[in-house]
């Protein structure tokens, strides 16, 4: 095992650079211009000025290169540097700068993770534990009226996009009811149990919109995979042994139904670093996915392709530890 | 008490309390104001972008010499007056403004606002390597000197009858040379710190920045006016969308101030019901606008079509302009397509208010007989199919506009309301990249205007209308030996116009700017060479409980913050 | 060794069939239709019958996998029928089964020792020395190597795999053990060790078998009894020499006939009674006999009249038309045929 992932590690390198390569080609293809969203009254040739300030005069290999230095060597020195208080060289080194906010990418990134944590990771959390008890029942109960409330529901969830159940929540629980803020507060900050409180008022509505999404997604997994396991044969003998039902599903089949979902999970983890960017929006989270959608309006291009690299080394990475955990859980994998 | 007792009652007290407000309202007394930006400022430092979101939040902070008031006026703000020819302020040659910075400005800091300031503001917009958004606001500028501490002398390279572009506005704020010294040329996109948190003269600081997301600001210490501002704290959120934004003011309360509210009119009303605060709304120099071609654009006419070479068959009646003026109801085409961000107009050049014309109000009322009547004396008769003819020639227009729904509302409408005083219409619609592309090789684009009425809007930046009213001299009308560039739509030419055109360029006095360019408008209107539709605006939300907003097109909207204040 | 084990009686597994939008229910498959057989103690009972005749349910629905419909099953003097929840689950120790197949019935993430050992957790107060020293026994006695006692179920051949269902079934002492076609997944060359370890087994443990195959050759070897199924009915059940050199139902004679026999001469004349059409399904059963749209010797009364299922001579019990009407002809028939097959087949016993 311990070789494979070092082998899978080592041919990680030449993929994600090729990747890099295709999205830094792409987003130079794409006709996008950052200074395309300014007033019409901005003249062509401030424009011309203020795209030649931004480097884009330099042809496409030179900016390539200069992203590769900046990515993969400098913002690393200067994280290192943060951590450590270690000194590397003069420790005056260019950043990967993004042309909206002409601030370093990287730390625009690490001020919105904990929002996109908090809210989307939470999501998954919830998602998790709402969906795999209604999963194992549903699959338990096949066709019980619990199963088809769930099937109905979750079948709900799948189809109804996040942007409506979002602007539903709002309407109901800001608007009506007022219950929860509408608007999420980057700003606050957890000091006392008043202000947990409202944190947790702030961050109910976006995770729960998530969460339903994704339970609704994951519960299905958790029943057909529970379906599958209730069929075989092992359940039987394990129910000969004169085993509680209990013991039977949750020893027996559930830890074998578990294996597909815990690597789905695993798999939709790099979304969560990805953000969610309707949700975000619609409830003003501002994470990730915001400024992701922001950059692409605004033909951020740095700031647009250090994300998607960073998506893209995040995916490759779970992929690999999907891999791994499929290998740990399930006993008949074996990687060598 | 009766009810009308109670109700007397309650006035007496809100006017107790708005007196009370005024008399002793205190800086810092009225907590935070909290106010949301569906698009997110990027940074505050308006050299550096030249968005609008970004101008308007910097506006908090940062301020110019003298800016623009709600009606378009403008009022000196760091400075105790408008240089002007008369008080001497601008040379007689126009090519030289002398401002002089009021007593005791103070940066936020503590440290004294000077000359040397300004000087360092034009530097670091001008050079070149700082890829500068506002550059346009320095055109013409060969020099700024500080003569004093608190006298600044700019120089153009021309005369300049018009020399409010540097340093007046929002776009051409002062920038502290303390604060930004190391950050000019290349350097420039590399302070973060300081475009994240500009230090400025306004009555807010920054006290936090999130890129894209949320900007924290508390009131201003060294603010000039003691009592301001009321709000000790500001906190200005961005993202998400104009719906949900609205939504936050009008009926959940949790923002007092909603910029840029560019919703359908009739979910505004909706929301508005609510009660929880008003929509407000402010116009600038936009303005749609049905333009008149004066050319015939028959295709029979092969490449002289659309020239000056061939006049249109009936449009060039003023007769027939003006019916088709009377025969429009504004109103309804307002209440249809534009709610508050809209109102009839019947001037090309509607704003601001002292170059605003009043003499052709007679077409804000909806008068299909006088229509009528115009045409009968005309001598166009109703023919039996509905459509007046004239010595054989049928009043029958084409009319074109880009695509987009609300353009293709009111085209619907203006159809039904020219057909019943007999005028047959037929309705096109282009996609807006090609309508205003200017593609030499489309037939389609509003330059080579192969239609009789064209529909569009257009509008002008600042406050000075001299390039504006230029687009429709003689020279400006498209043809093919410019390549069809050129503003003059219309292909209205008249010497008397164009003697104007010259005259107001060399004419500093704004009293006498506003007299010829009202001259100009109505000579058009009279002409029938553009019948104007809605003047266009921005629409914003305020809460009820928010007093003070005096919501402005022509600077920021955020301009006289440090009057906001609390009501009780 | 007469004293019954096990009584079944009238035994009946009906499995309702949904149908539509509402998955209302249409109909039912009589998987087993009432069942009446006993078992005696230290006896191996054979049951075949062709694949999807009922012998799995049977087996599942007496050791109460299933929910029988009606009917009773008494094992050691208690109706399991009648048993649920902690009753039932106390019960279980008594009647263990070894399934088909050996690697689908094992659960893939637990270990061989905890599998075996699992019962002994659920249903004794050992301490975790005394189980490992049950499991080590349980895996000498089964014979599979101690060491392999923290290997996953993937890790092992089918016939091991198989040892380890046996071992694991064996772990609470039962008395009744239901073999539901435990070979048939297994190579030829495994098949005999697992059946020769299960007969050792046996005589060991005093264990009563229900045996359940397909493999007539292998039933004749094993089985003291022999009952035949046929669309979920049992159509005869005798002793094994009786049934085998005298087969009465025409069902059971086609079976026989079809079983190869080594010699070649013999194999090349013998007469096969090739049966014609398929099985109908158990939804919609004929109506009289259910072999009637098959049986070579169908005569109107079989189309009309269901045959009851009765003792002809001692302990052969049958239930056809023909034993009834013409006892004479029909044995005379069944005679016949009988000893063409009579020579035995029995690779499985070479070792």
């Amino acid at each position: 095992m311990f070789a494979f992932t070092i082998r899978r590690l080592l041919i990680s390198i030449p993929t994600l650079l090729a990747i890099s390569f295709i999205v830094f080609a792409i987003l130079d293809l794409a006709p996008s211009d950052p200074t395309g969203n300014l007033p019409l009254t901005i003249p062509p040739e401030v424009r011309q000025q203020i795209r030649d300030s931004l480097g884009l005069d330099e042809p496409f290999p030179v900016r390539y290169a200069l992203w590769l230095k900046q990515f993969f060597i400098n913002e690393p020195l200067n994280l290192i540097e943060g951590w450590t208080g270690w000194q590397f060289g003069d420790g005056d080194r260019l950043r990967v700068t993004s042309w909206a906010t002409r601030s370093p990418v990287v730390d625009l990134i690490i001020e919105r993770l904990p929002q996109t944590l908090w809210v989307v990771g939470m999501s998954q959390v919830v998602a998790v534990i709402i969906a795999v008890p209604i999963g194992v029942i549903s699959a338990y109960k096949q066709y019980s009226w619990f199963d088809q409330i769930g099937t109905f529901v979750s079948m709900v969830g799948f189809s109804i996009p996040t942007f409506f159940t979002g602007l539903v929540f709002i309407v109901f629980f800001s608007v009506q009811l007022q219950w929860f803020p509408s608007i999420y507060d980057t700003n606050h900050e957890v000091t006392d149990w008043d202000s947990f409180v409202f944190q947790i008022k702030q961050m109910i509505m976006p995770t729960m919109v998530l969460a339903l999404a994704t339970a609704a997604q994951l519960s299905r997994y958790m029943r057909a995979s529970m379906l599958d396991n209730l069929q075989q044969d092992y359940v039987r003998t394990a129910r000969s042994k004169g085993l509680t039902e209990r013991v039977v599903v949750t020893i027996h089949v559930l830890r074998n139904s578990m294996i597909p979902v815990v690597t789905v999970i695993a798999l939709n983890i790099p979304t969560i670093f990805g953000g969610a960017i309707i949700t975000e929006q619609i409830f003003r989270v501002n994470g990730i996915g915001q400024l992701l959608i922001i950059g692409i309006q605004g033909a951020d291009i740095p700031l647009v392709q250090t994300l998607t690299f960073i998506f893209a080394v995040l995916i490759v990475l779970f992929n690999l530890i999907a891999d791994v955990l499929y290998g740990i859980l399930d006993p008949r994998i074996r990687y060598e | 008490m009766t009810r009308i007792g109670l109700l007397m009652g309650a006035t007496a007290l809100v006017a107790a309390g708005a007196a009370y407000a005024d008399g002793h309202s205190e800086r810092g007394s009225d907590g935070q104001l909290n106010i949301i930006y569906w698009q997110a400022p990027s940074l505050l430092n308006p050299y550096l972008s030249g968005g609008t979101k970004e101008l308007e939040a910097a506006s908090l902070v940062l301020e110019p010499l003298a800016r623009y008031d709600e009606t378009g006026t403008m009022v000196p703000w760091l400075v105790d007056e408008i240089p002007t020819v008369a008080n001497g302020g601008v040379s007689e040659d126009l090519t030289q403004i002398t401002w002089t910075i009021s007593e005791g400005i103070m940066w936020s800091d503590g440290t004294p606002l000077t000359a040397a300031d300004a000087v360092f503001t034009w530097q670091y917009c001008t050079d070149p390597a700082g890829g500068c958004a506002q550059l346009s606001n320095y055109n013409g500028v060969s020099n700024v000197e500080a003569v004093d501490d608190s006298t600044i002398r700019i120089t153009f390279d021309e005369p300049k009858p018009f020399p409010y572009g540097p340093f007046v506005g929002a776009q051409s704020p002062i920038l502290q040379q303390a604060q930004f010294a190391d950050c000019t040329g290349e350097a420039a996109p590399t302070c973060t710190e300081e475009n994240f948190a500009p230090i400025g003269t306004g009555p807010f600081i920054v006290t936090d920045f999130k890129a894209n997301d949320v900007a924290t600001f508390e009131a201003n210490e060294n603010y000039r006016v003691a009592s301001q501002p009321a709000f000790a704290t500001v906190n200005f959120k961005g993202g998400g969308d104009a719906a949900s934004a609205a939504r936050s003011v009008l009926e959940t309360g949790e923002f007092d101030y909603a910029w840029n509210l560019q919703v359908e009119p009739e979910i505004l009303t909706q929301m508005e019901a609510a009660g929880q605060g008003e929509v407000v709304s402010a116009f600038g120099t936009s303005v749609e606008r049905l333009m008149v071609n004066f050319t015939n654009p028959s295709a029979d006419l092969g490449d002289e079509r659309g020239t000056v070479a061939h006049p249109h068959p009936f449009l060039t009646d003023t007769a027939v302009t003006r019916a088709l003026s009377l025969a429009i109801e504004r109103n309804i085409l307002v209440e249809a397509g534009y709610g508050a961000a809209g109102r009839p107009t019947c001037n090309v050049l509607p704003a601001p208010e002292v170059y605003a014309s009043t003499n052709n109000d007679w077409c804000l009322e909806y008068n299909p007989d006088e229509a009528n009547r115009l045409l009968d004396e005309a001598g166009w008769e109703m023919g039996d199919d509905g459509v007046r003819v004239k010595d054989g020639v049928r009043l029958s227009v084409l009319y074109q506009t880009s695509t987009n729904s609300v353009r293709q509302g009111t085209q619907a409408l203006i159809k039904q309301m020219w057909e019943a005083i007999g005028v047959e219409t037929e309705l096109r619609n282009i996609d807006g990249s090609v309508f205003f592309g200017g593609d030499q090789s489309s037939p389609d684009t509003f330059q080579k205007f192969f239609a009789d009425i064209e529909m569009y809007t257009n509008n002008f930046d600042g406050t000075d209308p001299e390039a504006y009213m230029g687009n429709w001299a003689c020279s400006e009308i498209p043809s093919p030996d410019n390549l069809w560039l050129g503003n003059n739509m219309p292909r209205f030419c008249s010497e008397e116009y164009d003697a104007m055109v010259v005259e107001m360029s060399q004419t500093a006095a704004l009293e006498d700017r506003a007299a010829l360019a009202i001259a100009m408008n109505d000579m058009l209107m009279d002409a029938g060479a553009i019948i104007p539709l809605i003047h266009r605006g921005g629409v914003s939300a305020r809460a009820a409980s928010l007093e003070g907003v005096k919501m402005n097109e022509w600077d920021s909207e955020l301009w006289n913050i440090a009057e906001w204040s609390r009501a009780e | 060794m007469s004293d019954t084990l096990v009584e079944v009686r009238d035994l009946r597994m009906y499995f309702p069939i949904y149908k539509g939008v509402l998955r209302r229910k249409v109909g039912e498959v009589k998987a087993v239709d009432d069942l009446n057989f006993d078992i005696k103690a230290g006896e191996t009972l054979g049951l075949v019958g062709e694949s999807g005749c009922g012998k799995s349910t049977t087996g599942r629905a007496i050791l109460r996998l299933y929910d029988p419909t009606s009917g009773s099953v008494s094992i050691d003097g208690t109706d399991v029928v009648q048993l649920e929840g902690n009753d039932l689950r106390a019960q279980r120790p008594q009647m263990q089964m070894i399934f088909q197949d050996p690697q689908a019935c094992l659960n893939p993430r637990m270990k061989v020792a905890d599998i075996i050992a699992e019962p002994l957790r659920e249903h004794s107060d050992m301490s975790a020395e005394q189980r490992r020293e049950r499991v080590n026994e349980l895996m000498d006695a089964v014979g599979l190597a101690r060491r392999f006692a923290n290997r996953y179920p993937h890790e092992f051949s089918g016939g091991q795999r198989q040892r380890i269902g046996i071992a694991r079934a064996l772990a609470l002492n039962p008395k009744f053990i239901v073999c539901d076609e435990p070979i048939a997944a297994l190579d030829v060359s495994i098949q005999a060790q697992v059946v020769n370890l299960l007969e050792d087994l046996q005589k060991e443990l005093g264990l009563t078998y229900l045996f359940i195959s397909h493999d007539l050759s292998m039933v004749r070897h094993l089985a003291t009894r022999v009952a035949v199924m046929y669309l979920g009915k049992i159509v005869e059940l005798a002793p094994r020499a009786d049934l085998y050199n005298r087969p009465k139902h025409p069902y059971t004679q086609a079976l026989l006939s079809a079983v190869p026999t080594p010699d070649p001469t013999v194999e090349a004349t013998r007469k096969h009674i090739i049966l014609q059409g398929d099985v109908p399904s158990p939804a919609k059963p004929p109506k009289g006999c259910n072999f009637c749209t098959r049986c070579p010797a169908v005569m109107p009364i079989c189309k009309e009249v269901e045959p009851t299922f009765k003792e002809h001579g001692a302990g052969h019990f049958a239930a056809c038309h023909l034993l009834e009407q013409d006892q004479s002809e029909a044995g005379e028939l069944s005679q016949k045929q009988a000893e063409t097959a009579e020579t035995p087949s029995q690779q499985g016993e070479t070792t």
